[in-house]
């Protein structure tokens, strides 16, 4: 290994926070420096910058958790993130595909969907919600409280270029039993469906409204 | 509209250029009269078809539309020039991509590494000032110039870590680039103010001993100051200090072609764009005194 090649992979290191502690001088003293911790600070304010700005939702509620920053954090330190916006975006929200909490999937699978449909992808998109999520789109635009479970219903979202207005949200006709062994929505992607299933499927149940969520997904 | 243009031209004064970032119709159509080049990052401009980094087409669209009245410059993040194994090939696919849809003046990355071993490190690390890295960098500028055929400027960048043991003084490094290679410098006269305040550089012993004959292009801008660091995080009119020390430079590199007001994408809300036209007229007026 050159010099060059062991400085820079233990800087890398140390900036992720992960290894154990060097032994070469000149890593011992970056360890110990203030601009380490400077360094740390401004990689991970930049990926929330960048993070924020793309998945405004996803963002938004993560913050309304208290658990943007830490989260933010955490892959950034765990993962090897894109320099890129958008795929460090896409990045972002797969790994949140591993979060418990459903509310944090369904968001994430929305806007990674619509990331992946405005770079022309021709999958259908589906998106499984325990609540109206419209009512969740407009709870974190006007950082309301979040809207409880629904007891009665569930929301199956389509997401897809060719669908009218990008988009299709239908109530039921599945329903959630109190006690009933939650769903865990999965990003499942359909093959292309021509407009026609689109709007078939918008007669299987109450087509939920989604305004507030066009604005800040489809750019 | 051409006036600023024909302002430099004949006053034999360096273009004004600014950075653009798209997204903002109505900021460029304000930019358009005061500057001579806009300044275009491949790395902030890029979206992805799912598949890898692509400039994105509206906002190459938007470039387009004032093509007629500025002249473009590149000046990349992303290439990771001095990463030990490899720079980055998915900036390389950017800078083809640009370089296909418009004439640029020069183009120009840090001297700097983003990335190891593929990995992104979350922001640019400057280089050791040592003989392996010396010799890593000029190769690459060589292969850089040979596959674009226009210009090739390199930037210092900031030092926030502690200073590596090296083979070359700050300038020493930059003088020995750019004479090996024939690549020109941008000169980023707030960098040295931050690694003055940061590392103590001493700016007049560093522009002593730098070879400003190879200065093509100067960056201003300003910044703020956290937990006792300056950060060359652009999201402020330049100060009195950085335009004055800009000037005195200019009167001393020969071969100055630009000097370039930047300022983030993501500072403009709390910038403003009235403040960003104001201050490119004013770094205008500086740099003609």
């Amino acid at each position: 290994m050159t010099q060059l090649e062991l400085q820079q992979r233990g800087l890398l290191d140390l900036i992720k926070g992960r290894g154990t502690p060097p032994t070469e001088p000149y890593l011992v003293s970056v360890a110990g420096s203030k601009g380490l911790g400077m360094i740390r600070e401004i990689a991970v304010w930049w990926r929330a910058f960048q993070i924020e700005a793309q998945c405004y939702f996803t963002s938004r509620l993560l913050k309304s958790y208290g658990r943007f920053d830490s989260l933010i954090t955490s892959y950034f330190k765990g993962n090897a993130t894109s320099p890129f916006v958008e795929e460090l975006s896409r990045g972002f929200l797969l790994w949140l595909q591993a979060e418990e909490d459903s509310l944090i999937r369904s968001v994430t699978q929305f806007e990674y969907a619509f990331l992946e449909v405005r770079g022309n992808s021709d999958v259908v998109f589906e998106v499984l919600w325990d609540r109206n999520p419209d009512e969740v789109f407009q709870a974190l635009e006007g950082r309301r409280e979040l809207p409880t479970r629904d007891g009665k219903y569930a929301y199956r979202m389509r997401i897809g270029r060719n669908l009218p207005g990008m988009f299709v949200c239908t109530r039921g006709p599945e329903r959630l039993q109190h006690g009933q062994e939650e769903y865990r929505p999965t990003l499942a992607q359909e093959q292309k469906r021509n407009e026609k299933s689109a709007g078939s499927a918008r007669n299987e149940g109450d087509v939920v409204r989604a305004s507030q969520s066009k604005r800040h997904v489809s750019g | 509209m051409a006036s600023a243009n024909f302002i430099s031209i004949i006053q034999h004064q360096p273009a004004l250029a600014t950075t653009y970032e798209g997204d903002d119709p109505e900021l460029l159509e304000r930019l358009a009269p005061l500057v001579d080049m806009i300044e275009i990052s491949p790395d902030a401009i890029a979206g992805s078809d799912g598949k890898r980094a692509r400039l994105r087409p509206e906002v190459m669209d938007e470039y387009a539309s004032v093509s007629s009245q500025l002249r473009f410059v590149a000046h990349g993040v992303g290439l990771s020039i001095g990463s030990f194994d490899q720079w980055s090939e998915s900036y390389l696919c950017l800078l083809d991509e640009l370089f296909a849809r418009f004439d640029l003046a020069w183009h120009s990355e840090h001297l700097a590494y983003t990335e190891v071993a593929g990995e992104n490190v979350g922001t640019m690390l400057a280089l050791p000032r040592t003989q392996e890295a010396l010799d890593l960098v000029c190769e690459r500028v060589r292969r850089i110039q040979e596959r674009y055929g226009v210009p090739f400027l390199l930037e210092h960048v900031i030092q926030l870590l502690p200073d590596a043991p090296g083979d070359f003084t700050p300038a020493g490094f930059l003088n020995a680039v750019t004479s090996n290679t024939g690549c020109g410098l941008i000169l980023d006269i707030y960098n040295l103010e931050c690694d003055a305040h940061n590392q103590g550089l001493d700016i007049s012993g560093f522009l002593e001993e730098l070879d400003l004959s190879s200065v093509r292009e100067m960056h201003v801008a300003g910044g703020v100051k956290q937990n006792g660091f300056q950060l060359d995080i652009h999201s402020r009119e330049s100060s009195n200090s950085t335009l004055k020390l800009a000037r005195e430079v200019a009167a001393r590199a020969p071969g100055l072609r630009a000097v370039t007001y930047e300022f983030l994408k993501e500072a403009i809300p709390s910038l403003g764009r009235d403040a960003i036209c104001a201050e490119l007229v004013r770094v205008r007026k500086a740099m003609q005194q």
